[in-house]
């Protein structure tokens, strides 16, 4: 098993399929945290690519890379995601379209086309019907004061 | 300008014998069918992706879902002669089917679970499905690792990707769009031409791949790749005997030697820099921002 051409042809052909995929909605998604983890995708492409090569030859040269990458991404995904929290604070969308006017200045803006626009209805949340009467909440007369102990009108008053 | 007009009545039936010559090259033809096997997959990939409107593109999903599906069969059953046949038997699928049958089942399962599941990632409506989406792909992919024996990766992928940082989108998505879904996740950019060039970046490397493996002949890698230092195959086995594999015992304990002894530098750095991004991270989160400055 170790060291075959079959596995290593396969496992290069997975990641580069999933690289592939990656880069296609890094390209195309609008939305900041989709088009990340599109990145994150992309790194795993290249794990397994990795990790293919390193079955073959046997080593752990290939495992060790990945682990380095996959520490990386770790790092990469908590700076990013602060950073989107912060974009968002400030821009209220994960839209990255509103955030263009960060271009070089000689490039054309970007126009999305809103003929298709759909209006996202509200979400229904699901509501309790009334069941019964609603109990009565006042503590029983007696057992507990009205006012607690110790505060009275002068106290109160003396304070205010 | 006179002299210009037969020249550029010439030009259509030149470029048509150009065209001719073009077609008759080798590499041409062999780009042209690594392309025609991977085409139906992006254009299921650009039926697929989100273009606005909320109900009509359900049958567009569905066509796009059994063209990548076509297209990934096609992967594993057509032959595709290489570039240069005088190795002989150079003509293999672009999936080549494994000799162990258990391993090779195994195998295109957990690739199925992990192509599908991207697809559907980068597809989806919804950063919520996306990011669970993703997890799939996380859990296929460790799968695939422990095909590799990468025991220890394929465990810290779960625990770290799946379990830590696929929660924290989860939790990201969650404060920014309680609501779920928002117009700029129904609608792509420029989705045809992303997935022309996904076409062709695919390609290249599929048709890389292919040729390396395949019209270089079986070993061509092992031969052309320096082989790894003594100090390093000590620790494990003969890399070319394929009956010697690696124990569990010796794996983790290997890769521990491995990383703590010829890679402890990048060690460090890595644990530098992930307390950085730590210390970043509450920097730029915890900063309050002046009303002034948010937008509309």
């Amino acid at each position: 098993m170790s060291g075959s051409d079959e596995l290593l042809n396969n496992y290069l052909v997975v990641g580069a399929l999933l690289f592939t995929l990656g880069a296609v909605g890094f390209l195309t998604r609008r939305n900041l945290i989709v088009m990340f983890l599109c990145a994150e995708l992309m790194l795993q492409g290249v794990s397994l690519t990795l990790v293919g090569f390193s079955g073959y030859h046997g080593t752990w040269g290939g495992q060790v890379m990945s682990i380095f990458s996959l520490s990386l991404a770790a790092a990469e995904a908590g700076i990013a995601l602060a950073l989107f929290v912060v974009l968002f604070r400030r821009g209220h969308s994960l839209d990255v379209s509103i955030w263009q006017d960060l271009r070089e200045e000689d490039q054309p803006p970007v126009e999305d086309d809103h003929s298709t626009d759909v209006t996202v209805p509200e979400p229904v949340w699901p509501h309790l019907a009334p069941a019964g009467h609603l109990p009565d909440h006042t503590p029983p007369a007696g057992r507990y004061p009205q006012t607690p102990v110790g505060v009275n009108a002068e106290g109160a008053g003396a304070h205010g | 300008m006179g002299a210009h007009l037969p020249l550029t009545l010439a030009a259509p039936i030149l470029a048509a014998s150009r065209l001719g010559t073009l077609l008759a090259n080798s590499q041409v033809q062999f780009a042209l069918r690594v392309l025609a096997l991977l085409a139906p997959a992006f254009v299921g990939l650009f039926l697929m992706l989100p273009r606005g409107g909320r109900r009509g593109s359900v049958l567009a999903r569905a066509l796009g879902g059994a063209l990548i599906t076509g297209s990934l069969a096609l992967l594993v059953t057509v032959p595709l002669p290489a570039l240069g046949a005088a190795v002989a038997g150079s003509q293999a699928t672009i999936l080549w089917s494994l000799p162990d049958t258990l391993t090779c089942y195994t195998f295109h399962a957990l690739a199925l679970v992990s192509v599908a599941s991207a697809v559907l990632m980068i597809t989806s409506r919804n950063p919520v499905y996306s990011a669970l989406w993703f997890a799939l792909v996380l859990l296929g992919n460790s799968g695939l690792y422990l095909l590799q024996r990468a025991e220890f990766l394929a465990a810290a992928t779960i625990i770290v990707y799946a379990g830590a940082i696929v929660v924290t989108f989860l939790f990201v998505i969650m404060l920014a769009q309680p609501n779920g879904a928002a117009a700029y996740d129904r609608q792509s950019r420029e989705a045809l031409m992303v997935s022309l060039t996904g076409l062709l970046l695919g390609g290249v490397l599929l048709g890389a791949i292919h040729q390396v493996m395949v019209g270089e002949g079986r070993g061509a890698v092992a031969g052309k790749v320096a082989r790894p230092s003594a100090v390093v195959v000590a620790n494990v086995a003969d890399t070319q005997s394929a009956t010697v594999r690696v124990t569990p015992e010796t794996h983790v304990r290997g890769l521990g030697k491995t990383l703590f002894l010829d890679h402890v530098v990048g060690v460090e750095i890595t644990g530098v820099l992930l307390l950085a991004a730590v210390v970043g991270a509450m920097m730029i989160a915890g900063h309050r921002i002046e009303e002034s400055h948010v937008r509309k």
